[in-house]
């Protein structure tokens, strides 16, 4: 439960929380604790998710949706790290990290805020589409609003430093970056709800893309097709 | 009548009005000097009506823009105390987590649980494979779009589907599909050169290789029985029908 006071931290009062990385105060601290409370976070959202499934399913996505989240940010961070370095950032890794991680926290704290209302959905309808993306627009709100704090904390983190409007702009690429890294990661890493006509699969073949397959979900719910 | 204006009072407002005008103008010009004098940059914008109304205030510098996050003289503002929001998102934590365990616990005697409880009808993902029934006892399998009807048990099991897999629908809804060809499992006991077609719960010999390649079969349908289970399976017409009873049991 203690490291989930660093959520606390982040949300109320951010600007001492985004000083303190700059000044490298209590960075492994922090990076344990973030790291901690998102991969609670993230698993018990997992658990409502797949729960519409089957309880295996339910397992299956508390697991996945952690390594989702770390295993995006582990591919993505580099990138942002060496053209932060690139464009004047003195910062370690270990507090470009810390930044991200506060990105990836807050996305699991907004995914769990909305659990009641997915749990909502999941008792009363039916549809299968619908719950997808229901998921999905829930996914990209929490997604976006993590990211928008990471944006806000290297704001924070780069002034007084050299570059920081370039590195900002950055930023900015590296949202989209780690968007698109995301949600191919959640398509390889699929099943998290499950589709109900289908048995459990821990994964599912690669094919298709994440984009057609909302596209494809949207077009059944409106009635224009059915979803192959 | 009295409360019409007279010509004189409107002329007396028209100059009141022009005189007024031009100390706004005048003070406007003077402005623009003053601005050009200290070589500051014009605003982009033009004054707004507020700030010609009271010119006044032209003579006061234009108010800081407040230092936001990323500014250089931008200090953090004080921290809040803490309102024990760590202890909030754990009891929620563990209350999402509580109803997730309760609504996958199986509350029906056939093992559904709260969260799979509603009719799956709308759930379908209409795919190759889904195994969907209608109000009879048919079962039909989905392939390339078309329903397949899995002819008998052995079939059924021969294919190794499963009654979970299989979801009950509406007969409109089956309506909806084409029908394609029966999927029918062949049965054959070691003894017998024979080879049956299992339809229903009855039996159908195959007369010969050339019917059976004609039936559109193939040798990975073929199921090996026992002699004694495919004996006791009722016989009905032979395909063709013109090729009479089988030459021997079995």
């Amino acid at each position: 439960m203690k490291a989930l006071t660093v959520i606390e931290s982040i949300l109320r009062n951010r600007y001492q929380h985004f000083v303190a990385i700059r000044d490298g105060e209590d960075v492994p601290t922090k990076l344990r604790a973030m790291l901690l409370s998102s991969i609670l976070l993230a698993a018990v959202y997992g658990a409502v998710l797949g729960s519409s499934h089957s309880v295996l399913q339910a397992l299956s996505s508390a697991v996945k949706l952690p390594i989702l989240f770390l295993a995006t940010l582990a591919i993505c961070s580099p990138t942002l790290y060496f053209f932060q370095i690139l464009f004047g950032s003195r910062q370690t890794i270990g507090q470009s990290f810390c930044l991200m991680l506060t990105a990836v926290t807050v996305t699991a704290v907004l995914l769990v805020a909305f659990a009641p209302v997915v749990l909502f959905f999941l008792l009363t309808t039916a549809d299968y589409q619908l719950f997808k993306l229901l998921n999905v627009a829930v996914f990209a709100i929490a997604g976006l609003r993590g990211v928008a704090f990471l944006s806000e904390g290297i704001k924070i983190v780069a002034a007084n430093e050299q570059g920081a409007k370039a590195r900002r702009t950055v930023v900015r690429a590296w949202v989209l970056l780690y968007g698109l890294v995301g949600s191919q990661m959640a398509w390889a890493l699929r099943p998290f709800v499950g589709a109900p006509s289908l048995p459990f699969e821990l994964f599912r073949n690669l094919g298709g893309s994440f984009y057609a397959n909302v596209f494809a979900s949207l077009g059944e719910i409106l009635g224009f097709w059915t979803v192959h | 009548m009295s409360d019409q204006p007279t010509p004189r009072r409107s002329q007396n407002a028209d100059e009141v009005l022009d005189l007024l005008l031009d100390a706004l103008l005048e003070r406007n010009a003077q402005r623009r000097r003053r601005a050009a004098a200290t070589q500051k940059p014009a605003p982009a914008k033009a004054p707004k009506p507020e700030a010609q109304a009271k010119p006044e205030d032209a003579s006061e510098p234009p108010p800081q823009r407040e230092p936001r996050p990323g500014d250089a003289d931008w200090t953090p503002p004080p921290a809040v105390p803490t309102m024990g929001l760590h202890r909030l998102i754990w009891r929620m934590l563990l209350a999402v987590l509580v109803v997730t365990v309760l609504i996958n616990i199986p509350v029906t005697r056939y093992g559904v649980s709260l969260a799979r409880i509603l009719p799956d009808k709308q759930q379908l993902v209409v795919r190759d494979g889904l195994l969907l029934k209608g109000s009879g006892p048919e079962v039909y399998r989905l392939e390339d779009e078309k329903l397949r009807w899995v002819s008998s048990l052995d079939a059924f099991h021969h294919l190794g589907l499963a009654w979970d897999d299989v979801h009950q629908v509406d007969d409109a809804y089956l309506d909806t599909f084409e029908r394609g060809e029966p999927i029918h499992v062949l049965l054959k006991c070691r003894t017998s050169p024979h080879i049956y077609r299992l339809e229903g719960d009855q039996k159908r010999w195959i007369k010969d290789m050339a019917t059976f390649r004609v039936e559109g079969h193939q040798w990975d349908e073929v199921r090996f029985v026992d002699c004694d289970y495919l004996d006791s399976i009722p016989l009905r017409t032979p395909i063709p029908a013109s090729a009479g009873m089988p030459p021997d049991s079995n």
